[in-house]
């Protein structure tokens, strides 16, 4: 079998719910690090692998990922969609490409960057023994958080989904798979959890009586879990030779060298973009504004004078004038679980306005749509639509 | 207007073809039909079929060496395999396909029965194969043949001749288009470049009465018998922009792709430090301050265009504006052509009745402008000067995304010429430059709402007409959504000038007949409110955009969008995009070949 036979299929169809607000207008891989959707990453690294045709599972917003990468020609390959309507699980998600591959392929999850040679890794361990399932494996300091992995030699022999119990080892599953035909009809017989049906509940029973080859990754861990991940990741990017990124506007201004500008960026007189921060395509900062350390996507305007660090401002919202998100560090909720210590200044939903003087509080997360008066103080979740009166 | 296609050079040549003739089925699709040169054979091969593209089969032949396709959109003889292209004459030994009409066909027709000819077509184009054998039976080669014979044409055309047993296709083209793309040792002949757009973007655009010969991967081109150097340009349209990229319609992708090509539109035009917009126009000095007049011409969407640019250059410009439809043009009394700028709004740049109206205004003295989708198209080369709106390639025959960009290019033109007569301030013009900005954003937020839209128009998909209302600049988005909704959905639908419903289309008003209204900023919305209320007092259900400029809570439905000005309409018609989109696809219409209809109408 030649190595050009393998195709890839890319999990994109959830949605991402713990980075909401970000992911409710939006799939979580088509959120942006340096101004690229995180599942251009994964396609790029498919391609830099050598890897020609993707079929990408679709379902949730799926007409931004559609539109985004159409039929595959800017990156050379060839990309088909298939659709999964309810999303009930990872492994539910790969049975939907049953019909189009055949043989040997690689399963990967479109919200999480890869690097080329872990594909390539993968997919000649599938390829020479297809009769093995293959597993990457990385490492992370909070390894419970993920799929805990034993290895034995050069197989692994065991995965257990967020463990309760203290992590077995740091390695965890890195989520990038090879797999053969075969793993259709394990995946009908693995029972459902909770109405969901899991690649990794699949991959516990397989590797009870076939351990699965291992192939190691050792390339930074990039994966952004909750908000404040995609400041971290795109500072990593940005700051990584590895990544290509891109100034496609010429400002003239202080412009940091760790940045990413999309096209048309308009930056006004004495506006300061620091380092760590990406600004989308038609994106204005007007005088006097300091962006710094942050993820502005496309269409977004932060008016004179307005301080914006360690923070997200997603499409087409709007920081008044002399709006301050001072940045640092705070605890933020998510899901009823307590993050303490986070570098997050903040996340603004989409098409979100925040009126001239708002004071945002450390780790505030705004919902999309909401509108923000003058002067007021915000702080905490704020839900989408809501309007925020100066009290 | 049908689409032709040619390819010269190694490969699978019939697949070749056939695969531009599908790219190119949005210009006709009732007819279609391929004709093959074979190395091994005396005799060309040929299929042709009345239907769409997809249906036609490729000639099977061992070897071929060139080819040229064909899809048709009837226009004189009705949709069927005899009248389908490419045509023969006599002795089958050359094959044409034509796009356009020859006027004195029937004239030619005569001559040719009477020299003992046989047709088999009720085509105009058939003549052409008929002329071109005479003149190889007097000994001339393909390439002086076809010379020899358009000098007897009358009307628009672009032909491509192939003949058996020779490895070459000869070409040429008079008021209707015609390109030429370059491959590596390869060569390629279409209608438009999106036929051949995946192979090459090097391309040269003919010019009219240029005779090309593709030969061995080589492009010869002569104007009068005398070779001649045209450029070759790179097209810097995405392959990708003209495939359907996973949508099941290319109307609903293009619809998507609004906030995409806004910003192209607007891309390193807004000049926010001086207020004003960059074009690159050059018009002679003090010509715009003296102008008395902006005339706008087109046809169909790009007409409402027009119309909404019209009232934003009399307004910001302080000139009087009009639009007028192309087909009813005429540069009348009462004008000084000196003082007169006439603009031409055409997506394809190649719209006949556009093109023949912008004659009528070059032919009276007065400047001209095209304001078009496409590098190197006949109105480009007719116009003083020439604007694009940037959009990329649109292959739905119902025009969705070239409409934003030509509402926002003729935008962005109304604020430079206010600028240049001095009409506008700066600070005025950067407030109306940071609304066109904000765009993409606006859109995108629309599209994020598409769910809602199909939610409603499952609701009113049985309704027996949909009528459009609005004022102002709502008024031509008004009558663009019911051009939608009628051209794919097949279902009746008007749009009005809120204020003219109860001068007559009342009548028609019932518990059947939704009613959608525009009511957002710049579309006077408080006096439209009056009139959608006396449609629901008929029982007719009320559908609004709004912005929260008034209150609407009497509404049945209500879509919100941004407001961004005068700019804010625009935004609005997207959802009537969506809801023409759904209200169609809900009924199974083929959406993006509506019965009927071709894209860019190259015949008057």
């Amino acid at each position: 079998m030649s190595e050009e036979t393998v195709p890839a299929v890319v999990l994109a169809a959830g949605e991402g719910r713990r980075l909401d607000p970000l992911t409710n207008r939006r799939p979580k891989p088509m959120v942006p690090v340096a101004n690229r959707p995180i599942l251009d990453y994964v396609v790029s690294a498919l391609a830099g692998a050598g890897i020609d045709r993707i079929v990408l599972v679709v379902g949730y917003r799926q007409e931004r990922i559609r539109n985004y990468f159409g039929d595959g020609d800017d990156w050379n390959v060839d990309i088909e969609y298939v659709v999964q309507d309810t999303q009930l699980g990872t492994a539910h998600a790969v049975l939907q490409a049953e019909a189009v591959v055949d043989g040997p392929f690689l399963v990967l999850n479109g919200d999480r960057i890869v690097d080329p040679s872990l594909v390539s890794q993968v997919r000649d361990a599938v390829a020479t023994d297809a009769d093995r399932p293959v597993l990457s494996v990385t490492r992370s300091a909070h390894a419970s958080d993920y799929g805990v992995v034993s290895i034995e030699g050069d197989r692994v022999t065991e995965i257990t989904e967020k463990p309760t119990a203290p992590a077995r080892s740091e390695l965890i599953n890195a989520g990038v798979y090879g797999f053969s035909n075969d793993i259709f009809d394990a995946i009908r017989e693995t029972p459902t959890e909770k109405g969901e049906l899991a690649i990794t509940t699949t991959l516990e029973t397989i590797l009870a009586d076939r351990p699965a080859s291992a192939v190691r990754e050792h390339d930074t861990w990039l994966d952004v879990s909750y908000l404040w991940d995609l400041l971290s990741v795109n500072a990593a990017i940005l700051g990584d030779d590895k990544f290509e990124t891109t100034q496609e506007s010429a400002l003239e201004g202080a412009v940091a060298t760790d940045t990413a500008i999309g096209t048309d960026v308009s930056l006004g007189a004495n506006a300061t973009v620091g380092g760590s921060t990406a600004l989308g395509d038609n994106v204005t900062i007007q005088p006097n504004a300091v962006v710094s350390n942050a993820v502005v996507f496309p269409d977004a305007v932060i008016e004179s004078g307005a301080v914006v660090r360690d923070a997200i401002v997603a499409s087409n919202a709007r920081i008044g004038a002399n709006t301050t998100i001072a940045g640092g560090t705070s605890t933020v909720v998510v899901d009823g679980e307590v993050h303490e210590d986070v570098d997050f200044g903040g996340a603004i939903g989409d098409n979100a306005t925040l009126g001239g003087g708002v004071t945002v509080d450390p780790g505030t997360v705004l919902g999309d749509d909401a509108v923000v008066d003058a002067g007021a103080h915000v702080t905490g979740r704020i839900e989408p639509d809501a309007v925020v009166r100066r009290g | 207007m049908c689409g032709i296609v040619g390819y010269v050079g190694e490969g699978p040549v019939g697949s070749i073809v056939h695969s531009g003739l599908e790219n190119l089925d949005y210009r006709g699709y009732d007819s279609a039909g391929i004709a093959l040169v074979d190395r091994g054979s005396d005799d060309l091969a040929i299929t042709k079929r009345e239907g769409e593209v997809s249906g036609l089969d490729v000639p099977s032949v061992s070897s071929a060496t060139c080819g040229i396709g064909h899809t048709r959109w009837s226009t004189h003889g009705p949709p069927t395999d005899t009248n389908a292209h490419p045509h023969t004459g006599m002795t089958g030994e050359v094959a044409v396909v034509h796009n356009g009409i020859v006027e004195n066909y029937a004239t030619l027709k005569d001559e040719l029965i009477a020299d003992g000819h046989e047709f088999t077509s009720d085509t105009d184009t058939e003549v052409v194969p008929h002329l071109l054998e005479q003149r190889l039976e007097a000994g001339h080669d393909l390439q002086s043949a076809l010379e020899s014979v358009v000098d007897e044409l009358e009307g628009s055309y672009a032909i491509a001749a192939v003949e058996a047993g020779s490895d070459r296709i000869v070409a040429t083209r008079h008021e209707s288009p015609l390109v030429v793309g370059h491959g590596d040792g390869t060569a390629f002949l279409a209608s438009d470049v999106t036929a051949f757009l995946e192979h090459t973007r090097d391309v040269t655009y003919l010019q009219d009465g240029d005779v090309v010969v593709l030969e061995d991967g080589t492009v010869t081109i002569t104007q009068d018998r005398d070779p001649v150097d045209r450029p070759i340009e790179t097209v810097d349209w995405d392959a990708d922009a003209a495939e359907k990229g996973g949508y099941d319609h290319y109307m609903l992708k293009e619809i998507h792709e609004q906030p995409t090509a806004l910003r192209q539109a607007l891309s390193g035009r807004v000049n926010l430090d001086d207020g004003t917009a960059d074009l690159n126009l050059e018009f002679p000095p003090g010509f715009l301050e003296s102008l008395e007049e902006i005339q706008l011409i087109a046809c169909g969407t790009s007409y409402y265009a027009a119309q909404y640019a019209a009232g934003l250059l009399e307004s910001v410009a302080d000139v009087r504006a009009s639009a007028q439809l192309a087909s009813e043009y005429t540069f009348n009394g009462g004008r000084d052509p000196w003082r007169t700028l006439t603009v031409a709004v055409t997506q394809s740049g190649e719209t006949a009745d556009t093109l023949s109206a912008l004659r009528r205004a070059s032919g009276a003295g007065v400047r001209t402008l095209a304001v078009t989708n496409t590098l190197g198209s006949t109105v480009t080369r007719e116009a003083d000067d020439s604007l694009f709106i940037r959009a990329g390639p649109e292959i739905g025959v119902a025009a969705t995304k070239t409409f934003a960009s030509q509402v926002t290019t003729l935008a962005l033109l109304s604020l430079f010429i206010g600028r240049e007569r001095g009409t506008l301030s700066a600070a005025d013009a950067r407030s109306a430059l940071a609304d066109l900005r904000g765009l993409p954003g606006a859109v995108q937020q629309v599209l994020d709402e598409a769910d809602t839209v199909r939610e409603a128009a499952e609701t009113y998909v049985d309704a027996s007409a949909y009528f459009f209302v609005g004022r102002t600049y709502g008024y031509p988005v008004a009558l663009e959504g019911a051009l939608k909704l009628k051209e794919i959905a097949y279902d009746h639908a008007e749009g009005f000038a809120a204020g003219e419903l109860k001068h007559g289309p009342l009548a028609l008003v019932t518990d059947e007949t939704p009613v959608l209204a525009v009511l957002t900023e710049g579309t006077r919305p408080a006096e439209t409110l009056n009139n959608v209320a006396e449609a629901q007092t008929r029982g007719s259900p009320a559908i609004g955009i709004v912005d929260g400029t008034v209150e609407t809570n009497a509404l049945d439905v209500s879509f919100e969008v941004p407001s961004l000005g005068t700019a804010t309409p625009l935004v609005a018609n997207v959802y009537l995009q969506l809801f023409a989109y759904y209200i169609a696809d809900l009924q199974d219409r083929p959406i993006d070949k509506p019965r009927n209809l071709a894209k860019s109408v190259t015949v008057e």
